[in-house]
């Protein structure tokens, strides 16, 4: 490696850990904060009305409770009754994906490196573990991208990109810490990258449902509406 | 595609117009459909139909309102003829459908039929 070379790496390393990620964590939260309040002015809060019974008969509630919800059924033909493979996956996926990047031990020396701070972190050996089991995660979605009907039906390009990409830091995290290849600072190098990236996309691209899936299940109403929405589109 | 469309029949502005009128939110709505297929079983169609693919809501709603949306209303009466057999004859609105992430599914045809209609595109049996 030439004397020129070697400087840009150490410019390009330097530049990707410092005011990149300063750039990326800002875009995250101010894109997301825009997309909320773009999600809240696109939606108006209403009045929930109750109708109260009119004149005339009408049906008493039934003396042994068979009219109380039947969670069995509910449950039944909920996601989670129909394809409840496919929900499992996703959600350990998507919940594995969000707080395993907060609790690794890296990132938390990193932050105590840094500002003094850190918190409770997982073992190494756990966020390994963890690591794999969200990599096989992303090869199921793949899997399914590839070789079923009806996602192959609607798939286009994005889908696989933004399916590496969000799948990309975990990868390059668990060559990084495995030391798989000789050049541990490319490989950290694009760890960090692909997680900037990541992170910079969510409000912006595909990624937006992870906000859209917040605001819109718990404040708008409707019979499938997380919590107690009491807003309308 | 390589050659020009040709828009004959169709009023683009008007068309154009009807979708900018709900451009973000359809725009976010589209954007935010990751995919994902778990709306196909909530469409009784779609179970009837023994889960062909193309009776998928997100099927449905991104081959209609996705296109219109895409082309920015640039449409011929092509696409508008395959529009209407897709939120016509593939759908009945009975907004059933169920978006694990909350995609409002049933509007979006609504749209697409509402594209549909000012054009002077929609089965037999709405002309009375």
């Amino acid at each position: 490696m030439d004397s020129s070379n070697t400087f840009f790496w150490t410019f390009a390393y330097d530049f990707i850990r410092g005011p990149m990620a300063w750039i990326a964590f800002i875009v995250f939260f101010a894109g997301t904060l825009f997309q909320i309040f773009r999600l809240l002015s696109l939606t108006k809060e209403q009045s929930i009305s109750k109708l109260t019974p009119g004149p005339g008969r009408f049906i008493p509630k039934r003396a042994d409770n068979k009219d109380k919800k039947d969670w069995v059924m509910w449950l039944k033909l909920s996601i989670a009754g129909v394809n409840p493979f496919m929900t499992i996956v996703s959600t350990i996926f998507h919940v594995l994906l969000i707080v395993m990047p907060i609790f690794v031990l890296g990132h938390n020396i990193l932050l105590d490196n840094s500002f003094g701070i850190s918190i409770v972190s997982l073992s190494e050996s756990v966020s390994d573990f963890l690591t794999i089991i969200v990599i096989l995660c992303a090869c199921i979605f793949l899997y399914r991208r590839l070789f079923l009907d009806r996602v192959k039906a609607i798939t286009t390009w994005s889908d696989y990109f933004f399916l590496f990409l969000a799948a990309a830091p975990f990868v390059t995290g668990f060559l990084a810490y495995h030391q798989v290849f000789d050049n541990y600072r490319l490989i950290i190098s694009l760890h960090i990258l692909s997680g900037e990236f990541m992170l910079m996309a969510v409000p912006f691209t595909k990624f937006v449902h992870m906000i859209y899936i917040v605001i819109i299940r718990f404040t708008v109403v409707s019979e499938y509406s997380l919590g107690r929405g009491n807003r309308t589109w | 595609m390589f050659w020009k469309q040709s828009t004959a029949g169709v009023n683009t502005k008007e068309v154009k117009a009807i979708l900018d009128e709900k451009e973000t939110k359809m725009k976010l709505s589209l954007k935010a459909c990751a995919h994902c297929t778990l709306c196909a079983e909530s469409c009784f169609l779609f179970m009837g139909r023994n889960k062909d693919p193309k009776y998928m809501p997100s099927y449905k709603f991104l081959n209609s309102v996705g296109v219109l949306y895409k082309k920015k209303g640039k449409v011929d009466r092509l696409d508008l003829g395959e529009i209407r057999d897709l939120v016509w004859e593939r759908c009945v609105l009975c907004t059933r459908c169920y978006c694990p992430v909350g995609v409002d599914i049933p509007e979006m045809i609504a749209l697409a039929r509402r594209v549909c209609r000012s054009q002077g595109v929609y089965p037999q049996y709405e002309r009375d």
